[in-house]
């Protein structure tokens, strides 16, 4: 015997009240009688075995409920690939027909109009997104009149696509999404595909390497320490949405973090909690700034009211909500610690962390770097000191012993002496010739001390002067010049010379006369 | 011949994988697909199980389409048809199990 299935053919299905009483009496002749005849009668009945065939025949309203869902079956099928991949794909999907009602939706639309605030809430199957859109306008972030007149034109074909980038915020921060509208054709009917793309890491990505170049900017740009880091820090607030940010800079010396620079934004309160904290000292260890510093690992304190972390760890330091404090590195070692205070302080993913340690390695290469130059500044002030004191004027030469710079109370002016060598000064004594043997010694680059050399006054008188100076070599050991200094010894020789006029007349008056 | 069958349990009801235990009722319930009355006939059985038998039943779904031999073997002439087969004595009651009264006498739930 067949075990194959007994549907009765679609096309000898009785349709029709009249046909279907003669189907049902034909089949009432199959059977008996008793309960089965009466659950035929009551249409309670799908199917009746052929006692001859053993083949089951449908009833009618069986065999349309059976040719129905295979119906709607055998048409979903082509689409349930379709389904399943879009439900598959990460990003929130949705069909809108020309009046601006979702058709479909994927799994992350769903989702994603359940935790998110902004243009995809509430925007359900059955609910018109157009409508939706006129709720965001004024009212946010997100201008909706823009996307519904967006989405118009491609419902329209004005335009194939629409594109607009807005921010949400949901419990877990501040968002940014991407809006895509792409028109298509839906059973001849023209129909807009729009995804809400989440491009928050993305973005946050962006706003990071702008802060870094803002900080790199900032300290190329600085003429002090000081204002570098007032600069630094505002570029972080203002990047991160922070109230304000403090620097403690590590004092080696007493091995305490003391105050130094802060930036805030114009409020009463944040500038109260800046007063505040001028003059604060930490140790390593204590408190937040102290325990990044000891560490050299950057400390995050999420907004207590978040019941992220206990709110007494944060309150007496701070006074403010949510922190974010992280080292200032050079060398490997810390020299101090930047502190940001905000209620908008948000956990730290991968790409926070790099930037804050970029950030505190760069502010740290800078702020050594500043240090070791203001030590040279000072170095090069007392060395000035210093050459005021032993002589009269700072000179240099290139390699050809032409003045490149003169600084000092020179006897001959500045401007005059550029481009000069000792040898072309004006009314120089020696003349030209004289100098031959101190040439001899700038070519063999040997240093000289009190070289003594003379000018001719309009007047007649001269005026004496007393050189000495050093070659200078660089970094590569070829010659550059020379410098060194001189002194006026107008006085001391005009004194010798009296003194030897005044010997040579004392020996004239006191020998015998001749006659 | 071991003929092939189909277990068609219904969301909901658990029928026992092993040998049923000694009061454990066996039933039979001959369907056709996803026919109105047959689909109406499992949830009206669900309810039964679930408020007299908890998980002390047994219970085969035969759907006639796929096998046809096993309904005229076993004598079902109509389906829906639910087939008590123990503890004895063994019942039959026809249709979509609407009639709950009709069906709990016909498993021996009441006189």
């Amino acid at each position: 015997m067949s075990t194959e299935p007994a549907v009765i053919p679609s096309n000898t299905a009785p349709s029709g009240t009249e046909v279907e009483r003669c189907f049902k009496k034909a089949i009432l002749r199959l059977v008996k009688g008793g309960p089965e005849r009466l659950a035929i009668e009551a249409g309670q009945i799908d199917a009746v075995i052929d006692p001859a065939s053993g083949n089951a025949i449908l009833l009618p309203a069986a065999q349309r409920a059976l040719i129905e869902r295979k119906q709607a079956e055998s048409v979903q099928e082509p689409h349930r690939l379709a389904y399943a991949i879009l439900d598959a794909l990460g990003t929130p999907i949705a069909v809108l027909d020309q009046a601006g009602t979702v058709l479909s939706a994927n799994q992350a639309w769903r989702a994603f109009a359940t935790t998110h605030s902004g243009a995809g809430r509430s925007v359900a199957v059955g609910s018109n997104y157009l409508s939706a859109c006129a709720d965001f306008c004024g009212t946010g972030p997100v201008d909706g009149m823009a996307i519904a007149a967006g989405i118009r034109q491609v419902l329209s074909g004005e335009r194939a696509r629409f594109h607009y980038d807005y921010t949400c915020d949901s419990p877990a921060g501040r968002s940014w999404s991407a809006l895509g509208v792409t028109g298509t054709i839906v059973n001849g009917k023209a129909c807009a595909v729009v995804s809400c793309e989440d491009i928050t890491e993305r973005k946050r990505g962006e706003l990071l390497l702008g802060l870094e170049f803002a900080v790199a900017r900032c300290l190329a740009g600085a003429v002090s320490a000081a204002a570098a880091l007032q600069s630094v820090i505002r570029a972080i607030c203002e990047t991160q949405g922070w109230d304000c940010g403090r620097y403690f800079c590590l004092d080696q010396s007493a091995g305490v973090l003391r105050f130094s620079e802060s930036w805030g934004v114009p409020s009463a309160v944040v500038e109260q909690f800046l007063g505040k904290s001028r003059g604060m000292v930490f140790r390593p260890g204590a408190g937040l700034a102290g325990r990044v510093c000891q560490s050299g690992q950057p400390l995050w304190i999420l907004d207590s009211t978040r019941g992220a972390v206990s709110p007494t760890a944060l309150a007496p330091e701070t006074g403010e909500n949510g922190a974010c404090v992280f080292p200032v590195i050079a060398d490997d070692k810390v020299i101090g610690v930047l502190a940001f205070s905000s209620s908008n302080v948000r956990e730290p993913d991968d790409r926070m962390l790099q930037a804050v340690r970029s950030i505190g390695s760069q502010l740290g290469r800078f702020l050594q770097r500043q240090q070791a130059l203001d030590a040279l500044r000072r170095s090069e002030m007392r060395f000035r000191a210093l050459t005021d004191l032993t002589c009269d004027w700072y000179w240099e030469q290139d390699s050809d012993f032409r003045f490149t710079q003169v600084v000092g109370s020179s006897a001959f002016g500045t401007a005059d002496t550029l481009g000069l060598t000792h040898w072309d000064l004006p009314h120089v004594v020696p003349a030209k010739e004289g100098w031959a043997e101190h040439r001899s010694q700038l070519a063999a680059r040997w240093s000289f001390c009190d070289f003594e050399f003379a000018t001719v006054h309009p007047d007649g008188k001269h005026a004496y002067y007393a050189i000495s100076g050093e070659p200078v070599y660089d970094n590569l050991g070829a010659f550059t010049g020379y410098c060194g200094t001189g002194v006026d010894i107008t006085k001391r020789k005009r004194a010798e010379i009296a003194l030897r006029e005044s010997e040579a007349r004392l020996r004239a008056h006191g020998r015998p006369s001749s006659d | 011949m071991v003929r092939k069958r189909r277990d068609r349990p219904a969301p909901g009801l658990a029928a026992a994988p092993g040998p049923a235990a000694a009061t454990a009722v066996v039933m039979v319930l001959y369907i056709t697909d996803s026919g109105p009355n047959s689909v109406q006939a499992i949830a009206n059985l669900e309810v039964i199980c679930r408020e007299h038998f908890q998980d002390n039943f047994r219970l085969e779904i035969i759907d006639v389409l796929q096998y046809p031999l096993r309904a005229l073997a076993d004598g079902i002439v109509v389906t829906p048809s639910l087939a008590k087969l123990s503890p004895l004595p063994a019942a039959t009651v026809v249709g979509n199990l609407s009639d709950k009264s009709d069906v709990l006498r016909a498993l021996g739930i009441v006189q």
